[in-house]
């Protein structure tokens, strides 16, 4: 069976309706979404009702936690002033725009969803602020997925999609306690697992203006990267018309996030 | 060549701290203390340790402090971490313990307490209670060494000292390999990583304590009042 | 023998660094003026605002100002090499100093400057090769910075949605801007080639307070939008508690400085 994996919607209807006509389209029945519905985007009510009308299982975002604890991330989690401003700007926007109904929607959401060995989160198992790059450490990257219990761990967030599979690992160490002057070895076999980043939907971030997500065919493992068309322009209009900055749309018209990701991606906020 | 002294788990006894103190003195070559936490407890009244470490007596190595799970849930308890209170100290000795952590410091000894750093970076190695994901992580012999490897590569450091377990050790990883296969809109691509060298030690707690020196990488561990057990445990 | 000479070319096409490459390599004393050229139909002329000056002066202090009434008398130094900025998009119809436009001439002769030579860009062979850019219609939008101070990234984010096209259909753009370390850069850009120039300024300001010297930003293009560029930069310049909080521990670094904040 197959089922497909959407993540960081942000608002964007056009993008987020085209994305689900391809899933339809296919046949596939299941689809798990993780996270960030809304933010920058001109379309948050829109979003989420269609998600809720769906019945999509969804585990919560970043900025779906922020729209509704009040902002929560610290300024480290912006890499510039500007980014700054625009999300908060981005933010109070979306905040005034939603309905109560919609925001105890997304305080509903989990911080994560799991079936059997697969697990979805939206940025890692240990905060919805991680980053989980594709060249992170090979060996943090495993760490995660294998202290939260998981084999194929999936993961949004970055807004770039990819499939990562960690193999042939072990690690050899040698102790040595305070009681002895001898040491002993010891050898580890590190498990089989995988990161499969789903992309963006409504905030591409990997060289052009298509929306992204992933299909997962559990009965032969096989991971694949969408890209899916959608009405740029649209989203992009309904920007200006919300009186969003019109520099959000030439940034989305051009592939490129609203607000750049933080220097430091590695950088967990602790707040 | 550099020497340090690495204390933690004073748990407010100063009379541990004095003994250590006198120790160090007898041991040639130290150049600084660094007291990794936990400087205060719940068996203790801890004001009198908490004088001794913001005021050395003369002769004293001037210690060094960050704070650990101790000061972390009395900070919490004093409204010095924002919403947060002592939680993890309710939940597994009940309130009476808060109370009495309370009333065991002394509320002038809190500025000092609230600008104790999580850590230190020294050279390429890090000084810490717990870990570097938690104050309150506990790093063993027997910890998954993929967590060991992952903690050491939060912070990009080659060796870190830990002091939460109270044990005494020294974990090196000295092998071993990892594939990765990443495919993405661009393509396929294969990278193989291998194992850093790199070590997590364990410091120890109150009597118990470390001796290092940066510069030969040798490890000594320490219990006050008793000669070292074996001496060369570096593996330089 | 002093030597007067006009140098005069479309926007971008390298006047200023060829007068700094020949300021550099004259033996003697130099003087430079930019002059504000004469609008063409549809082609607006930007305000420089002093940045050319600003960053001659700069990497050469010696440099003389022709426009300060003071240093008129430079003419009679012997040697001096007096340069004269001009942006002219289309070049006079024919060459030597004899066709320079009279409004030009007539600004000169109330400086007393007389030029001996007059070179086009695009037209004579010793200067570099132009970048052949029609320019039909231009628009020109610029905003003066003085004291301002840029927060780096932000500087960053704005440079790449300004000459990659966030704010209009940008062909030149040219500016001085302010960092919190006391460092100011030059930052230039042309539509006709890859990637911007940023090059530092030789004085750095102390890290005490908002520095005091030209900083302006000049673009030309068609399609401006100046409250979107505006409204960017708004978010962009750092406030005195943040500018204070970039620049204390650069002064606790140099503590001769730690008792001299403005």
């Amino acid at each position: 069976m197959a089922h497909a994996v959407i993540s960081c919607l942000h608002a964007n209807l056009a993008a987020v309706e085209a994305v689900l006509a391809d899933i339809d389209q296919q046949g596939i029945n299941t689809i798990t979404c993780l996270g960030d519905l809304v933010g920058y985007g001109p379309q948050p009510n829109e979003v989420v009702e269609l998600m809720r009308q769906r019945a999509i299982p969804t585990c919560q975002g970043c900025w779906d936690e922020d729209i509704i604890d009040g902002l929560n991330a610290c300024e480290c989690s912006y890499p510039s002033q500007l980014a700054e401003r625009r999300g908060h700007l981005a933010h109070q926007w979306t905040d005034a725009e939603m309905t109560a109904e919609n925001k105890r929607f997304l305080a509903s959401l989990p911080t994560s969803l799991r079936r059997d060995k697969l697990l979805f989160v939206h940025g890692s198992p240990n905060s919805q602020h991680e980053y989980l790059l594709p060249d992170m450490n090979a060996f943090a990257a495993l760490e995660r997925v294998e202290t939260a219990g998981a084999e194929t761990l999936f993961c949004g967030h970055t807004h770039q999609p990819y499939v990562r599979e960690l193999r042939g690992g072990s690690i050899r160490v040698r102790v040595q306690h305070n009681d002895s002057s001898s040491s002993e070895e010891q050898d580890m076999t590190l498990p089989m697992r995988r990161i499969v980043n789903a992309g963006s939907v409504g905030e591409p971030r990997h060289g052009n203006t298509q929306a992204t997500y992933v299909i997962h065919d559990e009965a032969t493992n096989d991971l694949t990267i969408r890209e899916v068309s959608y009405d740029v322009a649209k989203t992009c209009q309904a920007i200006i018309d919300a009186g969003l900055p019109e520099v959000f749309a030439w940034r989305l018209s051009h592939g490129f996030e609203y607000a750049e990701r933080a220097d430091d991606a590695s950088h967990v906020c602790e707040r | 060549m550099e020497r340090w002294a690495l204390v933690s788990g004073l748990g407010g006894d100063l009379e541990v701290y004095e003994q250590i103190q006198r120790e160090l003195k007898t041991k040639r070559g130290l150049d600084r203390l660094f007291v990794l936490g936990d400087l205060i407890g719940p068996k203790h009244n801890n004001d009198a340790l908490l004088k001794r470490l913001q005021q050395p007596q003369r002769g004293d190595l001037p210690p060094e402090c960050i704070y650990g799970w101790w000061e972390e849930q009395l900070l919490a308890e004093r409204g010095y971490r924002g919403d947060r209170t002592a939680e993890a100290l309710r939940i597994n000795h009940g309130n009476d313990a808060v109370e009495a952590l309370l009333a065991s410091v002394d509320t002038g000894h809190m500025a000092w307490l609230a600008s104790l750093q999580f850590g230190f970076i020294e050279l390429d190695c890090a000084l810490l209670h717990g870990s570097s994901a938690d104050v309150g992580d506990e790093l063993m012999p027997s910890s998954s060494p993929l967590i060991l490897l992952d903690r050491l590569t939060r912070l990009d450091v080659n060796r870190l000292f830990t002091a939460r377990s109270t044990q005494q050790f020294r974990l090196d990883l000295n092998g071993g390999a990892i594939d990765s296969h990443i495919k993405d809109l661009n393509g396929e691509h294969n990278q193989q990583q291998e194992v850093p060298k790199r070590s997590v030690i364990g410091i120890g707690s109150g009597e118990m304590f470390s001796l290092y020196a940066p510069g030969s990488d040798h490890i000594e561990f320490v219990k006050v009042g008793v000669k070292p057990v074996s001496r060369g445990l570096g593996f330089g | 023998m002093s030597q007067t000479w006009l140098i005069s070319g479309p926007p971008g096409c390298g006047k200023t660094s060829w007068i700094l490459t020949t300021i550099r390599s004259h033996p003697g004393s130099c003087g430079y003026l930019r002059l504000s050229g004469l609008s063409e139909d549809g082609l607006e002329q930007g305000h420089d605002a002093g940045i050319d000056l600003a960053w001659l002066k700069d990497q050469c202090p010696q440099l003389q100002d022709l426009s300060k009434p003071d240093q008129q008398c430079a003419d009679r130094i012997d040697d001096q090499l007096n340069l004269i900025e001009l942006q002219q998009y289309r070049p006079p119809a024919h060459p030597g100093v004899d066709e320079i436009d009279p409004r030009i001439s007539n600004q000169l002769k109330a400086l007393q400057l007389q030029p001996d030579r007059a070179l086009h860009f695009g037209r004579e062979p010793e200067l570099p090769e132009q970048d052949t850019l029609e320019f039909n219609r231009l628009e020109a939008w610029s905003v003066s910075l003085h004291d301002s101070v840029w927060d780096p990234n932000s500087l960053s984010s704005f440079w790449f949605e300004l000459v990659n096209g966030a704010y209009g259909d940008v062909y030149r753009a040219k500016a001085l801007m302010n960092l919190p370390d006391g460092r100011a850069f030059f930052c230039n850009w042309i539509v006709s080639q890859q990637g911007s120039q940023f090059l530092p300024l030789e004085v750095v300001e102390p890290p005490t307070g908002r520095p005091n010297r030209a900083s302006e930003l000049v673009v030309q293009g068609k399609a401006l939008d100046g409250m979107g560029m505006q409204s960017t930069i708004n978010d962009c310049l750092l406030s005195d508690a943040v500018l204070d909080m970039h620049q204390a521990p650069l002064r606790e670094q140099q503590p001769d400085l730690s008792q001299a904040k403005r």
